[in-house]
């Protein structure tokens, strides 16, 4: 179906109307003209019939009427002499037989003697004046005494067909009737068949003439049946593959990398594909974009395909992104916020080079969702932000120190010792602050290495609270430690459990004013271990409570900012227990204390040993080797 | 001489500063947050202000707002400060004759950079009084 037939100049436009038309009205046409030609054939049929019918029976009606004429005249012959009284009674019995319809009895002189019905009145014009007058009549003389006539009797008798005639009639009415609804049947059956035709032949012509440019417009409805399906999906067919003629076309002048764009499989591909590339020519109309588009900016898919670049994307973007077309200089990337504020997501758009020629190429634009990134940076410059921030502070105070040191002015005993405290306190500090950032950093990313060892907790558990009670003493706190009489022991990294503990146990002495309490204590459950640090500290606002597992996070309170500290000792100590498949859980009362509870699964049975219902208090007596010098 | 007030709640920095600005006579003054600074401010206003940012309570940028938002404010102020945006920090607060110094720091520049506040604060103490002395 080519179009150029459609303007086939050989053709007179007055014959194209002519053949439309017929297209358009020659079912209906002719079917009409078929019922007409029926009817005519069967009025035909009974005119012939009818005209036969009655001749044949006018014939004997004809002779019906004079013998009976001539038999009542007979009759009428003998009183007809007789006296006036006996007469009429005779005229009245013989006309009051069925079938006749008036009598007129004339004399011989011609004057109306007597007739039936009489309702007229002798030498007036009654009814059996007009029946005689219109219907058929029959005149017979009445044989008078000497052979001449005694006068004329004049009949009208009804007319009738015979009961064979009738019988004639039905049998063709009812033929006629059959032969219609047949017809009609068939008619209808036929109708059926040919509308769809008549729609296809329609639509042809209509492409044909060039009224229908759009082969979309030509689909019929599904209504018409299979031949309307199937004109249909060839109609798709056609639609396709035209597109496809279309995208080879417009293919061979776009990108490179995506000449061969019509291939139904690199579209699926690209369908699939969580980046979003979309193509726009110099119209600025958006000639392809793939599924991806539309998720990412939030539209359906088909309010992009064939809509300006201005009106899918947002003004700015939008312009930027011609600019660069219409430059068709280097390749141009961006990153703008789309959506609804708190679900914004940052999208990052590249335009893709055009050929050198810009007046023949279409760009590509690949949008990506590039927020998981942001949401990186974001969380690695917060992360630089804290440790830069810590790393100073010991920096600062090494470099001071060490600048007074060297000054000749602060040449005293005291000074001199107490920049060397600071040095060191502060050098420990430092190294203590670089150890937690990789420690930190490489369990939370899981690189960190985890050495998996039996470890006796109960042990390890005794030597952090040895490891702590310098400092404990030194405020008076009392540090005591709970130990149920059979611990299992347990698969763990030692060195990573001692530091988790040691944090969790330092951080209940920091945060306890002096004379307060922290207790320690190991608890055995079905399948875990519980280690529960509790003290009478500062406890921590529950504004706070969710945020002290973050990295670098401290609460913004003078009594928490007093204690020296990175805000790191707690996101080790959790990330610690989440490595050996445990977690860490906080309770804690502003100003009455803070309950920090370790759980550790056990992998191996506990082996008869249950729970003591009074566990043992420990209180190791051992002075701390760790105290922090302090200047 | 000048007097002086510090605001800086890491104790070994307040007193290496302390340490170094009272060795060179001045009359020095210490605060463990803003808080503190701004009621020692209320209580006698110093010549020169050295002051932390991060600190506890009220941080150094809102005790700058405080200060610098009333009279008498000191002469000089210089803010130490550990920050990685100190540059972005310095720009904003130039407008206010506020000097920002990062961490670490050297105590001896400190030092240098006090001693020339204190001169320029007591030269133009001395013209201030100079020409109420010319009015009268």
């Amino acid at each position: 179906m080519s179009a150029a037939n459609s303007n086939n100049p050989a053709e007179p436009p007055l014959r194209r109307v002519a053949t439309r038309l017929c297209a358009d009205v020659f079912p209906e046409a002719a079917g009409l003209c078929l019922v007409a030609t029926l009817l005519a054939g069967l009025f035909a049929v009974g005119g012939v019939t009818y005209r036969a019918l009655s001749h044949d029976a006018d014939a004997a009606f004809g002779e019906h009427g004079r013998t009976l004429a001539g038999v009542m005249a007979a009759e009428l012959a003998g009183p007809a002499a007789s006296a006036d009284e006996s007469a009429r009674v005779a005229f009245e019995r013989l006309v009051n037989r069925s079938g006749i319809v008036a009598a007129r009895w004339r004399d011989a002189e011609g004057l109306v003697r007597m007739e039936w019905p009489s309702d007229g009145g002798p030498g007036r014009s009654g009814a059996a004046a007009i029946a005689l007058a219109s219907g058929k009549s029959f005149a017979t003389p009445i044989p008078g005494p000497n052979g001449r006539p005694a006068g004329t009797l004049e009949l009208t008798l009804a007319w009738s067909f015979s009961p064979s005639h009738g019988r004639v009639f039905l049998s063709w009415g009812l033929f006629a009737a059959a032969s219609l609804l047949v017809f009609l049947l068939i008619y209808y059956r036929l109708l059926r068949h040919v509308r769809p035709i008549q729609a296809v032949q329609r639509s042809l012509l209509d492409y044909a003439a060039g009224i229908e440019h759009e082969l979309r417009a030509l689909a019929l409805s599904d209504s018409l049946g299979e031949v309307a399906r199937g004109w249909n999906r060839l109609i798709q067919q056609l639609v396709e593959l035209r597109r496809a003629a279309d995208e080879s076309r417009s293919g061979d002048s776009a990108g490179g990398a995506l000449q061969r764009f019509e291939s139904r499989t690199l579209r699926r591909t690209l369908d699939r594909l969580q980046l979003g590339v979309l193509r726009f020519g110099l119209d600025q109309r958006i000639s392809y974009a793939n599924a991806a588009v539309a998720r990412l900016l939030s539209r359906t898919e088909d309010s992009i395909v064939g809509r300006l670049v201005s009106d899918v994307l947002e003004a700015e973007s939008a312009a930027r992104l011609l600019g660069a077309h219409a430059r068709a200089t280097a390749s141009l990337s961006f990153d703008r916020m789309h959506g609804p504020d708190e679900h914004a997501a940052t999208l990052r758009f590249t335009l893709l080079p055009a050929k050198a020629d810009p007046s023949d190429g279409e760009s590509i634009v690949t949008i990506e969702d590039v927020s998981h990134v942001k949401e990186v940076e974001r969380a690695r410059d917060n992360f630089l932000y804290h440790v830069t921030h810590e790393l100073r502070t010991p920096l600062t105070n090494i470099q001071a120190y060490a600048e007074t040191l060297t000054k000749p002015s602060f040449d005293d005993e005291q000074t001199r010792r107490e920049c060397y405290n600071v040095i060191i306190s502060e050098t420990r500090r430092l190294s203590r602050l670089v150890e937690d950032i990789l420690n930190v950093s490489q369990l939370e990313v899981g690189t960190a290495r985890v050495e998996l060892d039996d470890v006796d907790l109960v042990r390890l558990l005794r030597q952090m609270v040895q490891d702590n009670l310098g400092a404990a003493d030194e405020k008076r706190i009392d540090l005591t430690l709970k130990l149920p009489p059979k611990v299992p022991k347990l698969r763990g990294d030692k060195q990573r459990l001692s530091v988790m503990i040691n944090n969790l146990i330092g951080n209940a002495v920091k945060y306890t004013p002096e004379g307060g309490e922290v207790s320690v204590t190991l608890e055995l459950r079905e399948r875990h271990v519980r280690i529960l640090v509790k003290d009478t500290g500062i406890g921590i606002d529950p504004t706070d409570q969710p945020r002290v597992f973050e990295k670098f996070y401290r609460a913004d309170s003078e009594q928490v900012r007093a204690v020296p500290g990175t805000g790191l000792g707690l996101a080790i100590a959790r990330e610690v227990a989440r490595v050996h498949g445990g977690d860490i859980y906080l309770q804690s009362q502003p100003g009455k204390g803070s309950t920090f509870t370790v759980e550790l699964p056990v992998a191996e049975e506990v082996g008869g040993a249950s729970p003591s219902p009074a566990p043992a208090a420990v209180r190791p007596r051992t002075e701390s080797s760790q105290g922090e010098a302090q200047p | 001489m000048s007097r002086i007030l510090v605001a800086e709640d890491d104790p070994h920095i307040l007193r290496v500063i302390c340490m170094w600005l009272s060795r060179q006579g001045h009359e020095v003054r210490e605060a463990r947050n803003g808080l503190a600074a701004l009621q020692q401010l209320c209580d006698q206003c110093p010549d020169i202000l050295i002051t932390d940012i991060n600190m506890p309570g009220m941080d150094g940028l809102e005790l700058l707002r405080h200060v610098t938002s009333r009279q008498p404010r000191p002469h000089g102020i210089v803010v130490l400060t550990n920050r990685w945006d100190h540059r972005k920090i310095g720009e904003q607060l130039a407008n206010a004759g506020v000097l920002v110094m990062p961490k670490p720091f050297s105590p001896s520049k400190l030092a240098e950079l006090i001693q020339s506040l204190g001169a320029a604060a007591s030269a133009a103490a001395r013209s201030t009084t100079a020409t109420a002395e010319g009015i009268e």
